[in-house]
């Protein structure tokens, strides 16, 4: 009962903090509405232009010609909901966002053709949640099992050369992935250059998904080459740290297995620490899947996004964020849930316990 | 020191460190022995070796082992010898425990007490299932004194004192022979001192399990001691029953430290010991106690034996071979 109470509220402030980047980025976009004011007087431009071009309006006196240019501008103006402050409209523009009811894109369409921002920001989440899923995951299990491994073989020389290894995570994955590319597409020819499933996609379903894996590993490799190491490195030494705790000591001194010390006694107890630091590193991910995506054509959202940059399609942009927003917000609230799970102060609550 | 009712028996002990200023000898050369029933006390400062020794005798090495050597025999077999798997499955736990000096981060966080306590009657097969382990575990909680409700808690849920206790009830839990208890009450309140020191008479009484008690607080520890041993420098410096050594200490050392121990009727200076205890990187190689000692001769640039003196009490001092 008290996980689901902390999950609700947890959810809650994640929305909250959704509600307020998204808002962010709407008063950003218009300028602390300062747009309006620019769109106000072009609206008011070019109905002057129209009232002066009208052949009809020929010999009207001036003052008369101001007032009609001025009543057509005001019909506008209401029209367009202009009229309002803009802090009004910004709730508007808010809700719209975050109901990623964004309308209709300026120039990008989704595979089957519709311009309409909602399909085609959840056309290009599948890819995208696929390949980050997939290398997360992999990179994840990888690292804290050497890390574990290393730990125990501390100063040794695999120990050593692994966290020798570590600064290669100062660079992105991205980076490896232009080496992949150039090595196993290139000159080796045995892996596809880029894109998700090969063209035209194979009719079979498990055609389709052995294409599928292969399309995907080179850019998940590069992932992992990226994210791996620093891990470990990371890792080890939490590791390190909770393995000289007292209680360790204790469960040598019950006659415990090695084996059920290292599950039980180092790695529950690190798993909190290291979930903290692994969600951070997700973040980031998701930051640098747009240039990822970008270097292996993959139809994902972070490619989206740069394509509707380059075109300045506005709404794909908006709409790109707030996806993004929620994807974030979601992945924190995962983390907490897992967080919860493996940390009884969290699940029971200070002072709690009773059930 | 009969060899027939003989429960451990320590000999020429060794346990070395590696540093990056050379070795340490945290433990050089102890011998005692310690009969099934009575409870000893180790005092001494700190620095001195008292909870290397426990370690040495339980096997729990950090890595930077340098040396370790000498004869640990318990019920005539010297476990020194077993493999570390064979030593793991045969002696830890179910031979000998520890009560380990930090109570409050003796225990996992994440893991229920009762859990942990249950945890080495599972691991050394003592019971068939877990209910039943559980059940052992409720028994060890009323014993030390701990409501049973605590034991679907965890840890941070429990103040100091009962975790404190539930320590206590893990390390008694597989009925080993004997129990270290690493200054087991040194972080808390005096009340609470009082009543786990209370519950350990208690335990001695009932259940005639032997303790090993190691504190720098000679005033608690002669509530509980039967046989006192005094370490310096590493190694044993006197080891008599607790009677005499409480009223007529032998060693000079033993003497001073004995003499800066607050009473609270008696009116008189209390006393301190000049200098500092020595570099256990580079001991001096006589006695190790001679560059404080007042009664310092010619003799002390020798090592003095440890040596019966009558009376089953040993003392390494020139002074009374």
């Amino acid at each position: 009962m008290k996980i689901s109470r902390y999950l609700i509220v947890r959810a809650i402030i994640l929305f909250c903090t959704v509600v307020v980047a998204v808002y962010i980025t709407v008063f950003i976009a218009n300028m602390g509405g300062h747009m309006d004011q620019i769109r106000r007087d072009q609206i008011k431009f070019d109905v002057a232009q129209a009232v002066y071009a009208d052949p009809g309006n020929m010999g009207v006196p001036t003052a008369e010609l101001q007032r009609m240019i001025n009543e057509r501008a005001e019909m506008q103006y209401r029209r367009l909901g202009l009229d309002q402050p803009f802090i009004v409209r910004s709730v508007g523009y808010l809700t719209t966002a975050l109901s990623l009811n964004l309308g209709r894109s300026e120039y990008l369409t989704s595979d089957t053709g519709s311009r309409e921002v909602r399909r085609v920001i959840t056309e290009r989440l599948m890819p995208t949640l696929l390949l980050l899923g997939t290398a997360v995951i992999l990179v994840f299990i990888v690292a804290v099992f050497v890390a574990l491994a290393l730990s125990r073989r501390y100063g040794s020389f695999v120990d050593r050369a692994v966290i020798a290894l570590a600064p290669t995570s100062s660079a992105p994955g991205w980076f490896y992935g232009i080496f992949l590319i150039l090595l196993f597409a290139a000159v080796l020819r045995v892996m596809p250059y880029g894109g998700m499933v090969q063209s035209p996609p194979p009719k079979e379903p498990l055609a389709y998904a052995l294409s599928l894996l292969r399309h995907l590993a080179l850019p998940v490799s590069a992932i992992f080459l990226g994210g791996v190491f620093g891990g470990i490195y990371s890792w080890r030494t939490f590791f390190l740290i909770y393995s000289s705790e007292d209680y360790v000591e204790l469960a040598r001194a019950k006659g415990l297995s090695s084996r059920r010390i290292q599950n039980r006694y180092i790695l529950r107890p690190t798993l909190p620490t290291i979930i903290t630091q692994f969600m951070l590193t997700i973040i980031t991910l998701w930051m640098g899947a747009i240039v990822l995506e970008t270097v292996f054509n993959w139809p994902g959202l972070g490619r989206l996004y740069l394509t509707a940059v380059n075109l300045s399609d506005t709404p794909i942009i908006v709409g790109t964020v707030v996806i993004y927003g929620y994807l974030l917000a979601g992945t924190v609230l995962l983390l907490d849930f897992i967080y919860a799970i493996v940390d009884p102060r969290i699940r029971v609550g200070k002072g709690g316990g009773s059930r | 020191m009969s060899e027939q009712d003989g429960l451990l028996q320590v000999e020429d002990l060794k346990l070395h460190f590696r540093t990056r200023l050379g070795p340490v000898q945290a433990v050089d050369g102890v011998r005692f022995s310690l009969d099934r029933g009575p409870a000893m006390v180790v005092v001494g400062e700190s620095g001195c070796g008292k909870s290397t020794l426990a370690r040495a005798v339980l096997r729990l090495l950090p890595r930077n082992v340098h040396t370790y050597t000498g004869q640990v025999i318990l019920n005539g077999t010297d476990v020194m010898k077993l493999g570390e798997e064979r030593f793991r499955r045969r002696i830890r736990w179910v031979k000998m425990s520890l009560v380990a000096q930090a109570a409050m981060n003796s225990l996992n966080p994440v893991v229920k007490v009762g859990v942990q306590v249950a945890e080495p009657l599972l691991v050394h097969r003592q019971v068939g299932n877990k209910r039943e382990a559980l059940e052992r575990a409720r028994e060890a909680f009323r014993l030390v004194g701990v409501s049973t409700d605590f034991l679907e808690r965890y840890p941070f849920e429990l103040s100091g004192g009962m975790r404190q206790r539930v320590v206590l009830a893990m390390a008694l839990i597989a009925n080993p022979d004997l129990v270290f208890l690493d200054e087991p009450t040194s972080a808390l309140d005096v009340l609470t001192q009082t009543n786990i020191m209370n519950v350990l008479k208690g335990i001695k009484r009932d259940l005639g399990m032997t303790f090993i008690l190691i504190t720098h607080d000679i005033a608690t520890s002669s509530e509980l001691a039967d046989r006192a041993a005094v370490m310096y420098g590493g190694q044993l410096v006197e080891l008599s029953d607790a009677g005499q050594f409480f009223t007529e200490p032998l060693h000079p050392y033993a003497e001073r430290l004995m003499a800066s121990v607050p009473t609270l009727r008696e009116d008189r200076e209390l006393d301190f010991i000049p200098g500092q205890p020595p570099s256990l990187l580079n001991p001096p190689t006589g006695c190790r106690f001679a560059e404080r000692c007042p009664s310092r001769f010619e003799k002390c640039d020798e090592e003095p034996p440890f040596e019966d003196v009558g009376g089953g009490r040993w003392v390494k001092c020139w002074l009374h071979v």
